[in-house]
């Protein structure tokens, strides 16, 4: 545990707390970006901060490692003043930044050198460690983006940080090196390594954080596990598939209708699709096995977190709400919107 | 020297030797134009040119060319580069102070300033001579203090314009007019008086006057000296305060 954390500048900052914000507040001109925000960050965490383009994410993130002055708040990083102590805080921070370059002719093994300072691990064992060995020799412009987001990472470790700041970090990689890129953020973290992750790509914080804030206009909507958020605001699993006769037997839609946990039942021709909350999957199922069928085309869609947060940013009335009505033949939609 | 300062200075002196725009604007083309326009005039001592050998008179006037051509070249766009790709945000996050950039482009500026005029000089030796320096404190002077201002004001260029193509842009845009008029063009004895007065303050031919009249014995151009110090000092306070050095 950090002894400088014990230095409490906010009231109820804990010892633990890697990261504390309170009442943030940054504008550019006359547009606020970031809105009173607060945000906690505690030791061996993954934090993720999600949100729109413009949601005020990069900002934050800036302010926290002193890139950026706020206008108004209360910030404690690692026990130091991102403002008033940027100098000491910062090699205490390895950070991967947004729309951030190294010169295109330096060299990876220089960069590794350039950034090494003398507490700094070994470069050419984090090199290989991500890969990047036979590259050692190549100019930075002639690395692809995966090579150049894995060789910000290596930078971003290089020093032994407390704090692991990584804005967009999978930005226009292709899937494959996106699963790399999270293995090794996965390593940070059962290393003990704090992190805090910038993303508007829902799979990765759900995949990556155990905590993550939703922002909008400078403002956090909501926070949580990846899991609370999805139970709060994307409840609703589906189910569908295509009746293999020529007729629905409508004793089979009226149960369907009627099974716990169902909102909505929807009806196209011989497609159906049962709408309601995650247990909802499990008696669809078992009452297609009692009916003597198990269609070939059963599609089922969980709930996830992209899901959670299209709800939180662009938020609708409930459209599903519970109604068992009795299926008629003939009804396109049935429990729910026509 | 610091740390952190010695790691970015042995960087970015490894990187200009790699910069197709140093290699050209800072060490190929001063020489090139010097070889070109030295022999243009021949070697006889003639009245346009104060009554010194011509050839004389461009290699103690083109050392200027290489620290103009630092200064309104190369800096700027390298700076203006690095601040538009975010490099230096980059180094500002790992922990680099910003003192420690700047302090590292003018360590990089003057050392570039002596190794290319190093060679302007070794490349002129054996062709045209190298003329013997009169006073050489004024002339080491006016050297040190024009490399001073134009790294200042190349800094300073560097910090204030916003993308890389601008900064070549308005560099070139400088420069090309400062070396015609103050260094490297015809000298000021065949120039009209409406050009005369243009080319007078203009800092590069304060600068090539400083130096080149001390080292032919054409004067002292003390007035020059003087004008450059203050050039070279105000370019230093206004570039810390734009890069916090």
């Amino acid at each position: 545990m950090c002894p400088r954390c014990l230095v409490t500048t906010i009231d109820g900052m804990k010892e633990f707390d890697v990261v504390t914000v309170r009442g943030l507040r940054k504008a550019y001109g006359t547009r606020t970006v970031v809105d009173g925000l607060d945000l906690d960050v505690r030791a061996g965490e993954i934090v993720g901060l999600a949100g729109a383009n413009g949601a005020g994410k990069t900002t934050t993130v800036e302010c926290i490692q002193g890139l950026r002055k706020p206008d108004a708040g209360a910030l404690n990083v690692l026990g130091y003043d991102p403002v008033s102590e940027a100098a000491q805080l910062r090699p205490l921070i390895g950070s991967q930044l947004q729309e951030s370059a190294l010169p295109d002719r330096l060299r990876v093994a220089e960069a590794v050198q350039l950034f090494a300072t003398r507490s700094a691990r070994d470069g050419d064992e984090l090199l290989e460690q991500f890969g990047l060995t036979a590259r050692r020799r190549s100019a930075f412009s002639s690395l692809s983006g995966g090579e150049r987001q894995r060789l910000f990472l290596v930078l971003a470790l290089l020093n032994r940080p407390r704090l692991v700041i990584l804005d967009e970090l999978t930005q226009g990689l292709d899937p494959a090196a996106r699963r790399d890129v999270w293995a090794a953020v996965r390593r940070l973290h059962e290393a003990g390594t704090t992190v805090l992750l910038v993303t508007h790509e829902m799979d990765e914080a759900e995949a990556l954080c155990d905590r993550v804030l939703v922002m909008r206009a400078g403002r956090v909507l909501d926070s949580g596990t990846p899991a609370e958020l999805v139970n709060r605001h994307a409840h609703h699993a589906s189910i569908s598939f295509t009746w293999p006769g020529e007729v629905i037997p409508i004793p089979l839609l009226d149960e369907l209708s009627q099974v716990d946990g169902a909102r909505q039942l929807e009806r196209d021709g011989l497609r159906v699709t049962v709408r309601g909350d995650r247990g909802t999957i499990a008696y669809v199922g078992a009452s297609l096995v009692r009916n003597g069928t198990v269609p070939t085309d059963l599609n089922v869609h969980v709930p996830t977190l992209e899901d959670a947060l299209l709800s939180l940013l662009d938020p609708e009335p409930d459209r599903y709400a519970p109604v068992h009505a009795r299926p008629r033949d003939g009804d396109e939609l049935v429990g729910g919107l026509r | 020297m610091n740390r952190a300062l010695g790691r970015l200075v042995r960087a970015e002196l490894k990187l200009m030797t790699r910069d197709p725009l140093v290699l050209t604007f800072v060490f190929a083309f001063p020489i090139v134009t010097m070889l070109i326009i030295g022999g243009a005039f021949g070697t006889s001592p003639d009245p346009a040119f104060d009554n010194v050998n011509p050839s004389h008179w461009y290699v103690a006037s083109y050392l200027t060319v290489v620290i103009g051509a630092i200064g309104l070249v190369m800096l700027p766009v390298h700076l203006a580069s690095y601040r538009e790709r975010g490099v230096m945000r980059r180094f500002a996050a790992a922990g680099f102070p910003r003192w420690s950039f700047a302090m590292a482009q003018l360590i990089v500026g003057l050392a570039t300033t002596l190794v290319a005029c190093a060679l302007l000089l070794a490349v002129a030796a054996p062709v045209y001579g190298i003329p013997t320096v009169h006073d050489w404190w004024r002339v080491v002077a006016a050297f040190a203090l024009g490399a001073v201002a134009f790294v200042g004001i190349g800094v300073l260029l560097g910090s204030v314009l916003p993308s890389a193509r601008s900064a070549q842009a308005v560099g070139l845009l400088i420069f090309f007019p400062s070396f015609l008029l103050g260094a490297g063009g015809p000298p000021p004895h065949v120039m009209g008086s409406a050009v005369r007065h243009v080319a007078g303050p203009l800092p590069l031919t304060l600068l090539t006057n400083a130096v080149r009249e001390p080292w032919l014995g054409l004067g002292t151009a003390t007035g020059s000296l003087i004008a450059i110090a203050a050039v070279a000092a105000v370019a230093m306070v206004f570039a810390s305060r734009r890069t916090a050095l």
